[in-house]
């Protein structure tokens, strides 16, 4: 049995800086792992290089035992990665709906098809009643749906949240925690990068901490956020964790 | 929906066209291929958002390999015009792995450049083209009996033509290529993880805008009978093809035709005032359209239709 | 030593045409460099200096050299005009809605030509049209040598404009950092039209000295365009000793392209070598440029 994804040594350079030096992680299917740390610690890099965008310097991504190493990012897409971008990106002249058809078109040639796809992942994210609207005019909770509804009608077997949570209102964000919970039960597997405390003590199985682009702590949440080490990177930033 | 029909509704009055203005034709053929190139253009350059200044070139293949193969070796019209579609798909599937990494303006001043080095080819390469000397059509096949010279059959032929070309593209836009083509227009990055590879789905519109352009420049070729570089391989006649679509509307199945529409007539009704100076309205509408109304005119009307119908549903 | 001789006088020539094509390349990059606009106009502002010359001429019997110095104020005006007009209501819009104003601009000049001047050919006669000076045993026309003198002066007087004076000072504060600019004081919108007027002027210049060689027709623009794209792109987009260094590539590929490959591909090399950098090194032969392509 192979875990759903392993990353093995990742580093990732951009020019002198190392953004993300030898990182290792491996996550199971119906796992959440979360990823945390201080501003610039090299998060989404680290989910840029798994996904594709990032160029590596070392390491290996294996999907399902498979290498995935070398694919570019639409080929990771296909194999069942799934992704949410930090700074949202709807495709801004399309509706809601539109925008959820295009990865639902994936696997699904025909557009009845593909819509019932859309339909399914747009009531999981909680937008299929802004269905008809044009991206361009929603909010911040619902772009955020909007990217979440994006990523799971690609039907992904790993999805990757990057800061999904971030700047949502108290209401809001639990209704997002309690997507993401539901989204596991079918298998998936999800890795999140999270600056709210709270929706990784609640969601994460497993949790690694990132600062300057080393590890510096791992474990369950409950482990990682007692650890003094952690304490220390986070106290040179003013991101504490769990104050937004 | 409603535009289907009246746009069905449009084919039909214009099938009787030559009927009533039997003496209006040659305008109305120029319009037809016009608007047919100005939607074949914006499948790349409205669907796909990569603007190209050098669609002459595919209007320029698309006659000569009609001209040059029934002169020569006397082929069927239809076979020459089939070799000209294959030969541009072809020239736009090179043209596009080498230019499509260029982002935005480069590509667009990459397309005028690599036009411009075909119309060079098209004069100094005279043992193929005879050069700036320009080549006659002067006898066809006939299919079924028509004579293609004949201004009703080019008038027709024009109409199919359009007609297909207006209907292909509103086909697609509503299925799957015309979704993933406005993807890659918007973000590439997006499409990527919606599993879009960009680059296939650019050289595809590429490919399909430039031999459906070069079908619309075989039956040009055969109307004007007589094709010179200069006039063929034309950086004007490039600009006005984009301008058409982009002053209509980008990315819109009719906006196109609409722009070709008031264009044509506009320049009818300015033709006493500025003869040959008549890409001066092409020049003041794109001005104003760029200040006013970016999306084109119909883009604009669809992008409030869409909020105003949007509106309505949410208000009960 | 024929053949050496034959060389001496085609590297002469694509020197000093070369020259005009840096003057051009240089009012583009200066426009693109500030503004960040791809400036489809800029050969027929080129066209429009070409007129202003021969009217100038016609009119009042001057030669184009002083034409110029007398119609410069009217063609800044003009350009000045334009830009608050047209390009300055686009300054956040995408780099698209820009070049396609200006390519609308170009469409209208060309064709407001087309109307005051008509399609036919104009020269303009000057007494030293066709005298030459011998170095050695290179002949050079004394009109191409006057051009590129001329080309060379006004670069000279930008670049000492750019670098030794207040508003030089402003204008490269908005080209680094336009938001930056604004907070310490400079009205970048203004700088934005003086140097769109600059830019321009510095086309109609090479329109100017190029009368005597040349003759003018309305559509000689977009040949000059497309040349001040292949000099810019040479040598770096944003770059003014880039430009200088384009132009002189440009020029000599032509003259030794046209006299050692083929004639009727002159204006291929240029097209060819623009599409190779732009393709393999797009900051351009000379080094860095502002933004990557
Ligand atoms: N494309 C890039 N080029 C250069 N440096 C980058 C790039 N992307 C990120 N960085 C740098 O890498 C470091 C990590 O950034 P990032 O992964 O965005 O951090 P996080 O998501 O943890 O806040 C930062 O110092 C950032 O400036
Ligand atoms: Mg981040």
């Amino acid at each position: 049995m192979h875990a759903a994804l392993e990353a093995e040594g990742i580093v990732v350079q951009f020019g002198g800086l190392v953004a993300v030096n030898d990182i290792t992680l491996s996550l199971d299917e119906g796992e959440i792992f979360g990823l945390i740390g201080p501003n610039g610690a090299g998060k989404t890099t680290l989910f840029n290089a798994l996904t594709g965008y990032a160029p590596m310097r070392r390491g290996k991504v294996s999907l399902f035992g498979e290498d995935i190493t070398q694919l570019p990012a639409f080929v990771r897409a296909r194999l069942g990665i799934g992704r949410t971008f930090q700074i949202e990106r709807p495709f801004e002249e399309l509706t809601v709906l539109e925008n959820v058809l295009i990865p639902a078109f994936l696997h699904r040639a025909r557009r009845s098809d593909a819509e019932r796809v859309a339909w399914d992942a747009l009531e999981q994210a909680g937008i299929a009643d802004r269905a008809h609207q044009p991206s361009a005019d929603l909010n911040l909770a619902r772009r955020r749906r909007l990217e979440l509804a994006k990523a799971l009608s690609l039907k992904p077997k790993v999805l990757f949240l990057d800061e999904l949570m971030a700047g949502l209102n108290p209401p809001a964000l639990a209704e997002m925690i309690g997507f993401v919970r539901t989204l596991t039960k079918s298998g998936l597997a999800v890795l999140m990068v999270e600056h709210i405390m709270k929706a990784v003590v609640e969601l994460c199985d497993h949790v690694m901490v990132l600062a300057s682009g080393e590890r510096i702590a791992e474990g369950s949440p409950e482990q990682v956020t007692n650890d003094p080490k952690v304490i220390e990177a986070y106290l040179g930033d003013s991101d504490e964790p769990g104050d937004r | 929906m409603r535009s289907g029909i009246f746009l069905a509704g449009l084919f039909i009055a214009a099938l009787f066209y030559p009927l009533i203005f039997p003496n209006l034709l040659s305008i109305a053929i120029y319009f037809l291929l016009l608007a047919g190139w100005a939607t074949s253009w914006d499948i790349l350059g409205g669907w796909a958002g990569q603007v190209s200044l050098g669609h002459a070139a595919f209007v320029g293949v698309g006659s000569y390999a009609l001209a040059i193969l029934a002169g020569r070796y006397g082929i069927a019209p239809w076979w020459g015009a089939l070799a000209g579609m294959a030969l541009s798909a072809a020239l736009a599937w090179v043209w596009g792995l080498v230019t499509f990494r260029l982002r935005g303006p480069y590509f667009t001043l990459s397309t005028i450049a690599i036009a411009e080095i075909l119309r060079l080819v098209a004069i100094e390469e005279a043992w193929l083209t005879q050069g700036a000397e320009g080549i006659f059509i002067f006898s066809l096949k006939s299919p079924f009996g028509f004579d293609l010279f004949d201004r009703q059959v080019e008038y027709y032929t024009a109409l199919l033509y359009l007609a297909a070309v207006v209907g292909l593209v509103a086909w697609l836009a509503r299925g799957k290529l015309g979704y993933q083509m406005r993807a890659v227009r918007e973000d590439e990055n997006s499409s990527q993880a919606a599993g879009i590879d960009p680059t296939r789905i650019k050289l595809i519109a590429f490919m399909l805008s430039g031999a459906l352009t070069a079908l619309g420049g075989a039956i040009y070729g055969v109307y004007l009978s007589y094709l010179e570089p200069h006039d063929i391989f034309f950086l004007p006649l490039s600009v006005q093809i984009a301008l058409t679509a982009i002053i209509g509307g980008r990315g819109t199945p009719f906006g196109p035709l609409a722009g070709a529409f008031l264009l044509v007539v506009a320049a009818e009704v300015f033709r006493n005032a500025f003869a040959e100076a008549n890409l001066l309205i092409y020049g003041v509408l794109i001005v104003l359209v760029v200040i006013f109304l970016p999306r084109g005119l119909i883009g604009s009307w669809q992008h409030r239709a869409v909020r105003r119908r949007y509106a309505r549903s949410a208000r009960g | 030593m024929e053949t050496a001789v034959a060389l001496l006088q085609n590297i002469s020539g694509g020197i000093l045409i070369g020259g005009v094509y840096a003057l051009v390349g240089t009012g583009l990059s200066l426009i693109f460099g500030v503004m960040r606009v791809i400036n489809f106009a800029h050969g027929e502002f080129l066209a429009v200096g070409m007129y202003l010359a021969l009217v100038g001429h016609a009119a009042f019997g001057l030669e184009p050299y002083l034409a110029m110095l007398l119609v410069a104020p009217l063609g800044f005006f003009v350009a000045f005009s334009i830009e608050r007009l047209v390009l300055s209501r686009l300054v956040d819009s995408p780099e698209q809605s820009t070049l396609l104003a200006t390519l609308g601009l170009a469409l209208i000049l060309s064709n407001a030509l087309l109307l005051l001047f008509g399609a036919e050919p104009k020269t303009m006669y000057v007494s030293y049209a066709t005298a030459t000076v011998n170095l050695g045993r290179v002949t050079l026309s004394i009109p191409l040598l006057l051009a590129g003198f001329v080309a060379t002066m006004i670069i000279l007087a930008l670049y000492l404009f750019l670098t030794k004076t207040e508003p030089g000072r402003a204008v490269r504060a908005t080209a680094e950092n336009r938001l930056g600019a604004e907070l310490v004081g400079i009205n970048t919108l203004a700088v934005h039209s003086v140097v769109f007027g600059l830019g321009s002027l510095i086309a109609m210049a090479a329109g100017f000295v190029l009368m005597p060689l040349l003759f003018a027709i309305p559509t000689v623009g977009a040949g000059f365009t497309l040349k001040a794209f292949v000099v810019t792109v040479l040598g770096g987009m944003g770059s003014i000793s880039g430009a200088i260094g384009g132009g002189l590539v440009l020029g000599l590929a032509e003259v030794l392209g046209a006299s050692y490959l083929s004639t009727g591909y002159r204006d291929a090399y240029g097209l060819i070598a623009f599409l190779a950098v732009l393709l393999l090194r797009p900051e351009g032969l000379f080094g860095r440029t502002i933004k990557r392509v």
